[in-house]
Formats: structure tokens, C-alpha cells, sequence
């Protein structure tokens, strides 16, 4: 073949582009792109909200210490009030004195008052079992 | 000028090359020493920066009384501390300090310029006056979680319950000590992770083996009757001008005790500025003489053993020389006394007269049967026995005499009382109790168990209770009559033996156990006054402060008049 020839035949050809083939793997990386990046503020967003519930879970404990603490306090006020001293002391306080006689009165059908201690003691327990 | 000798590139290239060689060779035997052989010890040392392993404080069990009033309870509580080299300004922290803690600026200056890297600044404050102090922020000052066991009646019951050590709340005395492993629970243990500023790190290592807290514990003490009989006893010691005094409530039918008083006590919310002694429950560790009060076992043996009934009558002398020691009443002339008077006016001529009838070998087996001689088995740390020498270690004469009527024997307030529930209990000794039950953490109850024993017969018990009686209606107890009630008793009075002398003193014990109500006893009360300065007899010092003993604790027990 002459050079002459073959300048013809080159220029007969024509350059081709196929864009077709091209665009599919541009998308596939940026639509990986955008999941990988979505899975990672995911996996941030995540990590911040963890965090952030034991912050507020320790915040809590707090205030359970805080109110366990309240509570003793308020059940030792509580002791400390009604202890006899005390009730003596504001009795006397007021003016109030032992009587100097005493009537007993008998009321038909109405025993004496009981001390059964268990019956109080099933009450109390049903109150310290609500206790934190 | 010489010149440098030619050293070729080659040659540098290889010196080079072995230096680098032997570098890296170097790191890698670094490497592989950190990395390999010494790993878990670099593992550990890395962890042991990170995490903090604190111990969680179990919390102490709280003392009830037997209607489930808290006696001792334990709160938080924080205590703060110094670093006197970190604080800037010793004399301004001081005045910032004091008005919380309630210490005197000058002093806490003097603490704050201590050569020290620790001083304690205020132990166990309460919270509400921690916080705003935490709050200043002030350099050196540091703060502590330390729970406080607290009294919240004060000097109530003090020596039963006893007290903790402030350090540990290790129970030193008392209740507090005697039950001190069921009270203290099982410390637990926290490990965390913690940054470098000492900050948890959320999500970081955690792990929590809770603490176990500890037990309850529930006394038969009965709040109401412990304070009033507290009031009464004190007052009567002051009356008398005493040294001190004991007293026991007790219930015969189950050998609790609702009070056991001591005068003079203490306060354990601030048992230092006590004495030492105040501290000792007396009535449970300290002995005497029971004197008369001892014919109570001396005639029930008698009338047990059918050697004597209660009409019988015995001619009774003044006098009664034994040996060496003569026996005497306070009678001017011999008398002709029944039993029951011999008991009602406590005649000594007359029980040793009973004594003589009955015999060593069945007193002393009868005092045994009535629990003196051996611990009454409370449990309570210190308890004493008491001194009840055997049988056949008395002395031929004057041991047997002498024993029954009180002397040669030695018994504590809590033992006496509980031979009177012999009386009171139709014969029936119940060992006495402090504790009515333990409450373990997990809610499960376990009771003290009631043990008793036949010490004599029902119709011998009834017998008595009439008797002492009469020792209240007639004889030297009236002044323990109750208002609304028929009770019976005995007095007792004792020289006191003087150990710096060898011999019986001045100074006496003075006594009345008594039952209440007679007829159905349902309290038995004890009341020893020692070393009265204003009125030696029992009858005199004792047996009014058993009357407004009795009367309160009836009433407290709602145990209606029998009008009489």
C-alpha cells in the first residue's frame, strides 16, 4: 500500500467517542461515594447520641444519689422530731403537765387497746419497702 | 600539611548502611520487647492509668426499737479536707471555711499553715452544709463522700445501742458492736475509666459489683417506756445524791426487755465529751449484792421443796449469832412472823431461819434454777455471769445464811429481773432478750428464739406473786404501790463491800424489783440506785421510781386498771 493510500484511509476514519460506556462508573462512584460519607455521619451521629444518653444516664444517677441522700435526710428530720426528748421538751414548752389523776373509762363491747406489735410491723415494712 | 587519607564512596555507603541497619535494628528489638515480650506489662500499666477502682461503701443497717422508731441511722455525709501546701491564702480560706464548718477562723488558719500535705478540716458534715462550700472552689480544699451514723434521739438507749467508730463505722459498743457484722453488709466495687483530668469517660470501661447492704436490726426496746423510765431513773439518782443507777423493764412472758436504763449516760452523737465509764451498760455488765431481794428465790425454794408454807409461822429473835457474824432485824423484840410477813418485812433472821430448813445443796440449786450464776444469754458484749460460788466450796457456818439473804452472791439488774419473771412467768424462767429480730437486705426475717425453763412450780409462782404483795400493801414496799393497779415487789438493800478496806462500807445498793399487775403480771421492773446519799432503803429510794416506772409503762402498754 502507498503512503497515499494509506493517508486516504486515515482520513476516511473517524474518531468516536462512546460517552455511553463511560457515564455508568462515574455514577457508581459517587453514588458509593455518598453512601460511605452517609455511614460515616451515621456512624458519628450515632456515636454522638451514645454519648450523649450517658451523659444524660450519668446526670440521672446523679440526681438518684441526690434524692437517695434527700430521702435519709428527711427520714432522720423525721426521727429526730419525733423523738420523746423533743415531744417532752415542746410539751413542757406549751405548758402541758402530767395529769394528777387519772379516770379509766369502760366502754361496753370495746377492748382494751391492743400492742400487737407484728400488725404495726407488717404496716411499717410496707412503708420502708417503698423506700429507693 | 598532610593530606586526608581517600576513603572511597563505597566504603561510606556501607558505614552508613550498617548504622542504619544496626538503628533499626535496634528499634525493632525495642519494638518487639514492647510489643511482644513485655506486652501485658505495658497492657497493664496502660490500663492501670485509665481505670480507678473504688470501693462502694455498704450501707450500715439501722436500729429499731421494736415499733420500728430508727435508733441509729446511717446518712451520707461529706468530709473536708486539706492540702495546706496548695491553699493560696491560709488566713482568707479560713474565713471563707469557718461559718460552714462551725470552726473558728484562727484555729483553721492555724491548720491551714501546717507543714502537711493532709489535714481534716470538718469529718461526716451534713450535705446541705458541704455543698455551698464545695461550690467556693477554693484551692487545697477537697471534699469526701464519708457516711455518718447518726442517733436521732440522742442519748436515748445510748448504752444499749452503743456506738460506731466515726473512722470506719465499725461498731465499738453496745448493739452497734455485738451485731456489728450483720449492721456492716459487704463493701462493693466500682471500676471506671477516667480521662486525664480524672473525668469518667462516658462508655469507657465500667463495671459495678454492688455493695450488700447490711441488716436491720430490731430491739424490743420500747421507745416510749426507755425514755420515760430514763426520766424517772435520772431523777431519782439526783434526788438521792447516787453515784448511779440501773433500771430494767421487762415482759415476763417473753423476756424482752422494753427499757434498760443507765444514769449517768451518755450522748453517742457526741460520746467525746463524755466519760469513758458513762459508756457501760451497767444493768447488764455491772454486779452487787442482791440483798433482800434474794429471799424471793431462798422462800420459793422452801415452798417448792414443801419445806414451808406460806401461813407457817416462825418465832424470830432479833438477833441471830451464826459463828462469827450475827444476823439482825430491824425489830426491837422477837416476833412471831408467818412466811408471807418474814417476806412482806423482809425479816433476815427469819429467811435464814427458812434457809436453815432447807438446806445448802436445794438454795443453791434453786438460784442456779432461778439464772443467776451464768450469763442470761443476751448476747450483749460484757455480759456477766455474776459470782455464785459452787456448793461445796461455802464455808461451813456462815455461807449458807448469808446467801439467803443476799450476800456471797452476786447478780447483775438484767439477772434479777429476770428471776422475778420467774415469779411473774408461773414458774418459767424466759432467758431475756435485746434483740427481737434481724431484717437482712434482702427482707428475710430472722427471729430470736424465746428459750425457757421450769424453775418451779405454777402454785409455788402464784404463791409468791401474793406475797410480794404484801410486801407492797403492808410491808417495807408500799411506796411502790401503782395508782389503779395491785403490784407486788421487794426491796433490797446492801452495804456495799469497799475492796480498798476488805470490808463492807458506808455506802449501800439500794433496790426494788417489782411485778406488775400482780394478778396477770405483764411487766416486770427493775430499779437499783447506787450509793444513795439521801435515804439508804430500797424501800425508800427505789421502790417510788419503780411506781412511776410501772404506772408509765402499763399505760404504754394499754393495760386497763383493775380499779383496785
Amino acid at each position: 500500500m502507498t503512503s497515499q493510500a494509506t493517508a486516504l484511509q486515515r482520513a476516511s476514519l473517524e474518531l468516536v467517542i462512546d460517552r455511553s460506556g463511560r457515564q455508568p462508573r462515574l455514577k457508581g462512584w459517587m453514588f458509593f461515594t455518598v453512601v460511605v460519607v452517609a455511614a460515616f455521619m451515621l456512624l458519628i451521629y450515632s456515636r454522638v447520641a451514645l454519648d450523649s444518653s450517658a451523659f444524660v444516664l450519668n446526670d440521672l444517677e446523679g440526681q438518684i444519689v441526690t434524692e437517695e441522700t434527700r430521702y435519709w435526710e428527711l427520714r432522720l428530720q423525721v426521727a429526730e422530731m419525733q423523738s420523746p426528748q423533743r415531744v417532752s421538751r415542746a410539751a413542757e414548752g406549751l405548758g402541758l403537765v402530767y395529769p394528777t389523776e387519772r379516770t379509766t373509762l369502760e366502754v361496753a363491747g370495746v377492748e382494751p387497746a391492743g400492742t400487737d406489735i407484728d400488725d404495726r410491723w407488717a404496716d411499717l415494712k410496707a412503708l420502708l419497702s417503698a423506700q429507693p | 600539611m598532610g593530606r586526608r587519607p581517600w576513603v572511597s564512596p563505597d566504603a561510606r555507603l556501607v558505614a552508613i548502611g550498617l548504622a542504619l541497619l544496626l538503628a533499626w535494628t535496634a528499634i525493632g528489638l525495642r519494638l518487639f520487647h514492647i510489643q511482644g515480650a513485655a506486652a501485658e506489662e505495658y497492657a497493664a500499666r496502660g490500663v492501670d492509668q485509665r481505670l480507678r477502682t473504688e470501693v462502694l461503701a455498704a450501707d450500715r443497717g439501722t436500729i429499731f426499737d421494736r415499733d420500728g422508731h430508727e435508733l441509729a441511722v446511717t446518712v451520707d455525709a461529706i468530709t473536708v479536707y486539706a492540702n495546706p501546701r496548695q491553699v493560696v491564702d491560709p488566713v482568707q480560706t479560713a474565713r471563707a471555711i469557718g461559718p460552714y464548718v462551725g470552726m473558728d477562723p484562727g484555729l483553721l488558719t492555724g491548720l491551714l499553715r501546717k507543714d502537711a500535705g493532709f489535714v481534716y478540716i470538718a469529718r461526716q458534715l451534713e450535705r446541705r452544709k458541704a455543698e455551698p462550700l464545695r461550690d467556693l472552689e477554693l484551692p487545697g480544699i477537697y471534699f469526701t463522700e464519708e457516711p455518718a451514723r447518726t442517733y436521732p434521739s440522742g442519748p436515748l438507749a445510748a448504752s444499749v445501742i452503743g456506738f460506731v467508730q466515726t473512722d470506719d463505722n465499725q461498731g465499738l459498743e453496745g448493739v452497734e458492736f455485738a451485731f456489728d457484722e450483720v449492721l456492716t453488709g459487704v463493701p462493693g466495687q466500682l471500676v471506671v475509666e477516667r480521662d486525664a483530668a480524672g473525668r469518667v469517660i462516658p462508655l469507657g470501661e465500667y463495671q459495678v459489683i454492688p455493695a450488700e447492704p447490711g441488716g436491720d436490726v430490731i430491739l424490743t426496746i420500747d421507745r416510749e417506756i426507755q425514755f420515760e423510765t430514763e426520766q424517772v431513773l435520772a431523777e431519782t439518782v439526783e434526788r438521792f445524791g447516787a453515784l448511779g443507777g440501773t433500771a430494767v423493764v421487762l415482759d415476763p412472758s417473753t423476756g424482752e426487755v422494753l427499757a434498760m436504763a443507765n444514769f449517768p449516760t451518755f450522748d453517742p452523737n457526741s460520746r467525746a465529751n463524755y466519760e469513758f465509764g458513762t459508756y457501760r451498760n451497767r444493768a447488764v455488765t455491772d454486779v452487787y449484792e442482791p440483798g433482800s431481794t434474794q429471799k424471793l428465790i431462798t422462800v420459793a425454794a422452801a415452798i417448792e421443796e414443801s419445806v414451808v408454807r406460806p401461813a407457817d409461822i416462825y418465832k424470830v429473835p432479833v438477833e441471830l449469832p451464826i459463828h462469827d457474824t450475827t444476823y439482825s432485824d430491824e425489830a426491837t423484840e422477837a416476833r412471831a412472823m408467818t412466811v408471807s410477813d418474814i417476806v412482806a418485812y423482809s425479816s433476815n433472821v427469819g429467811t435464814i431461819l427458812i434457809q436453815a430448813d432447807l438446806g445448802n445443796e436445794a438454795l443453791y440449786r434453786y438460784i442456779a434454777a432461778f439464772g443467776l450464776g451464768r450469763a442470761p444469754g443476751t448476747g450483749f458484749p460484757g455480759e456477766t455471769a455474776g459470782v455464785l460460788h459452787p456448793v461445796d466450796e461455802w464455808c461451813v457456818a456462815t455461807c449458807g445464811p448469808s446467801t439467803a439473804i443476799g450476800y456471797g452472791v452476786s447478780v447483775s439488774a438484767l439477772q434479777m429481773a429476770a428471776a422475778f419473771g420467774v415469779v411473774a412467768n408461773n414458774g418459767v424462767l424466759v432467758q431475756p432478750r435485746l434483740v427481737r429480730e434481724v431484717v437482712a437486705a434482702d427482707g428475710s426475717r430472722l427471729p430470736s428464739v424465746q428459750i425457757e425453763r421450769t424453775a418451779v412450780s405454777a402454785r409455788t409462782a402464784a404463791e409468791m406473786r401474793l406475797m410480794l404483795a404484801g410486801v407492797v400493801e403492808k410491808g417495807t414496799g408500799r411506796q411502790a404501790a401503782v395508782a389503779g393497779y395491785r403490784v407486788g415487789g421487794k426491796t433490797g438493800t446492801t452495804r456495799k463491800y469497799d475492796e480498798t478496806v476488805g470490808d463492807y462500807g458506808d455506802n449501800v445498793i439500794s433496790s426494788f424489783i417489782g411485778i406488775a399487775p400482780i394478778e396477770n403480771p405483764r411487766l416486770v421492773v427493775a430499779v437499783v440506785i447506787d450509793s444513795p446519799a439521801g435515804g439508804e432503803f430500797g424501800g425508800q429510794v427505789a421502790a417510788p421510781a419503780f411506781s412511776q416506772i410501772a404506772l408509765s409503762a402499763l399505760h404504754q402498754l394499754g393495760v386497763p386498771p383493775n380499779g383496785e
